[in-house]
């Protein structure tokens, strides 16, 4: 029912052009943000910027109560909240703007599994890492979770959110694995991108699409971010097309403005 | 050289080697690289319970987890994925993380939560394979533990609610079926002429949907529309799990004494049918009946046991 409600509106919405004053929500960026929210935010403004549509970044303590589906982040276009990238792609897509339209039926079914594997080992391994290793628990994720609230509720939902993530780390089988493991699968995904990559500027040649977005949201998130070791991005670092895909990225879409 | 090697893994029906899409996708790669594995399936046996489904049992050392399996069969030196560039490689990778995104929640809800399906094939058959009182225990287990991997990865609010997902699931495993076939296309296996791990994963997740008969199942339909992944499914039973082809059956009857066995169907059946005078009750006019309709799933259930 509810598909059936989204494809209503988006049928609505689909009359309308893009706003002026969209505004994407965020946790605050210097205190409380953590490294995978980071991430799928930086990826959602990235898609947007490459596909040309102006939104304004917002840090609210409490964006992720704001979210309608309780994740990072979300974006308020006219009269409607829609959150994570997939669904964003779906909604700028009824307004008439795609970067994937080009692609052939193969290309796109590539393009989605390059997407799940994001997903699936570089989401995971951030979550895992921030909330499942007690060292960066401890020093970095409960403190700026809970940065905005006082004692205590900030203890209450540091851990509460602690206990949902290593809820759902024991569920999909990552609960016994160890610090390195997960490493490895992270220096394995990023190979595999790096294969995929080549020596292209982009995942699809010439023209960005969502798995660019979303890959350097994932990527550029990591290389910028200071966590208790570097261990996490120095297996990135070990594949230069990715880095210089970074650079590529942050250089067309994110400098051009101020330079 | 090596020692002989052991997978404990649920026994096949349905036509296939396995019902359990983890087994399913490991003996499928066994035969793939031509690893000898002994099948030995748990059933009726207390392992049903206790063991992690499937374990690889090699000597000393013991290895869960399909990919861990997989990993572990390479260095064995049983490759079926010898010949795949680099590229291919990370193809691999990122159709098996589609897969287990997309397409598992919504086999799991299929198979365990949706409760026509769960009331009418898979309770019944997974009771009926484990041993007395296990019958009552091992197939609850098994649904619970699926319901909540479904909520934790896919629910959204920290009230995750299960009909607030099931538009959303079915939908991406729709979505995920489309694009398997796209990519598959007219060919027999997904890289060239001869099936890799990749084959293996898209032929456990969907040849156990396109082979049970589910009394209701939108994403079955969907799949039948799908020739060429069915084909492919088809097509690898044919080639590698024929009965002409040596298959690992027999160990099922050697391990379990015969007279043991009869016991427990019995048992099973004793134990069914108490189940449905319960159901009778239930569905006697004091009680509002909790189930849509449990007549036919009496039936399937008396048919189902005397396998």
């Amino acid at each position: 029912m509810s598909l059936a409600a989204d494809a209503f509106v988006s049928q609505i919405s689909a009359a309308e052009p893009w706003p002026e004053n969209a505004t994407l929500y965020q946790p605050l960026k210097e205190d409380q943000i953590l490294l995978s929210d980071c991430a799928s935010s930086l990826a959602v403004q990235a898609y947007l910027r490459m596909c040309g549509l102006p939104v304004q970044v917002v840090c609210r303590a409490n964006a992720e109560y704001m979210s309608p589906s309780g994740k990072i982040p979300f974006i308020h276009v006219g009269n409607q909240v829609v959150s994570e990238l997939g669904p964003i792609v779906q909604f700028t897509k009824a307004k008439g703007h795609s970067l994937s339209d080009g692609l052939d039926d193969v290309q796109r079914a590539e393009m989605k599994a390059y997407m799940e594997l994001v997903n699936n080992m570089l989401l995971t391994a951030e979550l895992y890492i921030q909330w499942c290793d007690d060292a960066t628990a401890t020093e970095i994720s409960r403190p700026r979770y809970s940065n905005p609230y006082s004692w205590p509720l900030s203890n209450i939902l540091a851990y509460q959110k602690q206990w949902e993530v290593r809820r759902k780390m024991n569920a999909i089988g990552w609960g016994g694995k160890n610090l390195e493991q997960v490493y490895e699968d992270v220096s394995q995904c990023c190979q595999a991108l790096s294969q995929r990559l080549g020596t292209q500027p982009y995942f699809f040649n010439k023209q960005p699409t969502e798995l660019d977005a979303l890959v350097f949201g994932h990527l550029f998130t990591i290389l910028t971010t200071r966590l208790t070791s570097a261990e996490l991005a120095e297996r990135i670092k070990s594949n230069s097309n990715l880095l210089s895909f970074c650079r590529r990225i942050e250089q067309t879409y994110f400098e051009d403005k101020s330079s | 050289m090596a020692a002989a090697m052991e997978l404990r893994c649920w026994g096949g029906d349905w036509g296939l080697p396995s019902v359990h899409t983890d087994s399913l996708i490991v003996l499928a790669y066994a035969t793939f690289s031509g690893a000898k594995l002994t099948a030995s399936p748990i059933d009726w046996t207390w392992k049903t319970l206790t063991a992690t489904v499937p374990e690889l049992v090699c000597g000393d050392s013991a290895v869960t987890e399909p990919s861990q399996i997989l990993n572990f069969l390479r260095k064995q030196r049983f490759n079926a994925d010898y010949e795949l560039t680099a590229r291919q490689g990370a193809d691999t990778m990122a159709y098996i993380a589609l897969l287990e995104e997309k397409l598992l929640p919504a086999l799991l809800h299929t198979f365990w939560v949706d409760a026509e399906n769960y009331a009418n094939l898979t309770r019944p058959w997974f009771a009926s394979r484990s041993p007395f009182p296990l019958n009552f225990l091992v197939p609850s287990c098994l649904a619970k533990i699926a319901l909540s991997r479904i909520l934790l990865t896919k629910g959204e609010s920290p009230l995750h609610r299960i009909t607030e997902v099931e538009g959303k699931i079915y939908s991406d495993a729709k979505e995920c079926l489309n694009l398997l076939s796209y990519r598959l296309g007219t060919e027999n296996y997904f890289f060239g002429n001869s099936p890799t791990s990749l084959d293996a994963f898209v032929f456990g997740f969907v040849a156990p949907l396109h082979k049970a008969s589910l009394p209701s199942s939108p994403l079955q339909s969907h799949l039948r529309q799908l020739d060429n992944l069915t084909c492919f499914c088809d097509n690898i039973l044919a080639v590698y799990f024929s009965s002409s082809h040596p298959c690992p059956p027999p160990p099922v009857q050697e391990t379990m004494d015969a007279n043991l066995q009869k016991l427990t169907q019995l048992v099973n059946k004793e134990s069914n049918l108490i189940e449905k005078m319960d159901d009778n009750l239930r569905s006697s006019p004091q009680h509002k009946p909790h189930r849509p309709d449990p007549k036919p799933s009496l039936a399937s259930e008396k048919s189902s046991t005397p396998a």
